[in-house]
């Protein structure tokens, strides 16, 4: 394997969370699939149709997302919102983001707590 | 037209759905890909290359209900795997040579064909072993499916190994094996004079000419292997010299043994004279299957001999 090979790996492990917290972020804004999928690329979140398109159902499976369908457009569309579980989820998923970062922040600082 | 590809994708990826969730996904999954070939003819692209690249990246149908559905792309998963292996070694590690040498005992006994006697039980211990495996594998990939809970003991600590393995020979073995091969020779010469047939009267079992041939050759065989067992004790483990020179020594035994059984010329004529069942027959089934335990054995010695070597050397 090469060393190309391993970082992407690497990359992936760390990136794979980050689509379930930055799709709840997104859908705070009703959204439907297509249009999440332009919105997270175009903020950094490079994420794959086919994963984000099953990742949606799976999350509204969890009750964590709510659905309706809009028919008022030519091409009927499935509109996602964060649920008010989601939204408690997302909290939480936020919160222990920003304590990794402090950890990782003090490790590389040297300052153990 | 340009629906044709896409629909052929639908069909293939929402076969595998429940029929349940198969509409709404179905809708859903069509109006993301309209969506997605509609951004590339924006960017310019015509309509059926866009079509192609959108399908092409959402990728293998199958993989994609599979995401859809949450099944695992994976016969037996992680959780399943320890389990599943441990047992299939311990099944076919065991039950085909069980089996294999019932199997070849019996035909040896039963036709008069010694070749296919091996033959039928190697053939035997194969099927047996196939047969293992594959509904072994079968049962544990229907309960890597339905997820069935093992409940199988957590490890702990107790389960270690007693010690590192220092020294995977041991005394006892060492101690048993250089007794049987004392026995063995102490054998060649008690059969000699001391078989008593009845009467008071004594025959040796063996063929006296052999005392001028092959016997004294098969007591140095015999001395040798004493001499292994020492040498594989000191060295504490088995290692690939030692399995080269156990299975020169074991073959330099049975194949002289064999040839001698399978030519009649192991067994003292006179001997075999004195006894009727002997006469009409006996003999022959009594060389078949002294045959085929003598190749049992040596195969079996051999591949342990190197089982042991290999997981010695890691």
């Amino acid at each position: 394997m090469g060393s190309d090979d391993v970082l992407r790996t690497h990359l992936q492990e760390l990136r794979r969370g980050t689509v379930v917290v930055a799709s709840l972020v997104a859908l705070r804004r009703p959204d439907y699939g297509y249009a999440l999928l332009q919105r997270l690329t175009g903020h950094g979140f490079a994420v794959d149709a086919n994963t984000l398109y099953p990742l949606l159902r799976r999350l509204e499976e969890q009750g964590l997302l709510t659905s309706e369908w809009n028919t008022e457009e030519s091409r009927p569309r499935k509109f996602y919102r964060t649920s008010a579980e989601g939204e408690l989820l997302l909290r939480r998923l936020l919160d222990d983001l920003a304590a990794v970062q402090t950890s990782l922040t003090a490790l590389i600082e040297g300052d153990p707590r | 037209m340009t629906t044709s590809l896409t629909d052929r994708y639908l069909a293939a990826t929402l076969r595998s759905v429940p029929t349940a969730r198969r509409e709404e996904i179905a809708d859903e999954l069509r109006a993301s890909i309209g969506d997605m070939i509609d951004g590339r003819t924006a960017d310019g692209l015509d309509a059926t290359t866009a079509e192609r690249e959108v399908l092409t990246e959402l990728g293998n149908p199958a993989q994609l209900a599979a995401r859809y559905t949450d099944r695992r792309l994976q016969l037996i998963g992680p959780e399943y795997f320890l389990p599943w292996r441990r047992l299939l070694i311990a099944l076919v590690s065991t039950i085909p040579a069980i089996v294999g040498v019932l199997m070849a005992g019996l035909e040896a006994t039963t036709a008069d064909n010694p070749a296919g006697a091996i033959g039928a039980g190697i053939s035997a211990a194969f099927n047996v072993a196939v047969q293992i495996a594959f509904w072994v594998t079968v049962v544990f990939a229907v309960l890597e499916r339905l997820g069935t809970p093992l409940h199988l003991p957590e490890w702990t600590v107790d389960q270690l190994p007693d010690e590192p393995v220092e020294r995977d020979v041991s005394l006892t073995d060492v101690c048993a094996s250089i007794l049987f091969l004392g026995l063995t020779i102490a054998f060649l010469p008690w059969q000699q004079f001391q078989t008593v047939i009845g009467d008071g009267d004594r025959l040796p079992v063996l063929d006296p000419a052999l005392w001028t041939s092959w016997l004294p050759a098969l007591i140095a065989v015999l001395v040798a292997s004493i001499g292994l067992e020492f040498a594989k004790y000191r060295a504490r483990r088995w290692t690939w010299p030692l399995v080269g020179v156990n299975a020169l020594l074991g073959l330099a035994f049975a194949v002289p043994a064999i040839w001698l059984l399978l030519t009649d010329r192991l067994f003292n004529p006179d001997f075999v004279a004195r006894f009727a069942w002997l006469r009409d027959g006996g003999i022959d089934t009594v060389a078949r299957i002294s045959v085929v335990v003598i190749v049992a054995i040596t195969l079996w010695d051999i591949a342990d001999s190197a089982m042991k070597a290999r997981r010695a050397a890691r």
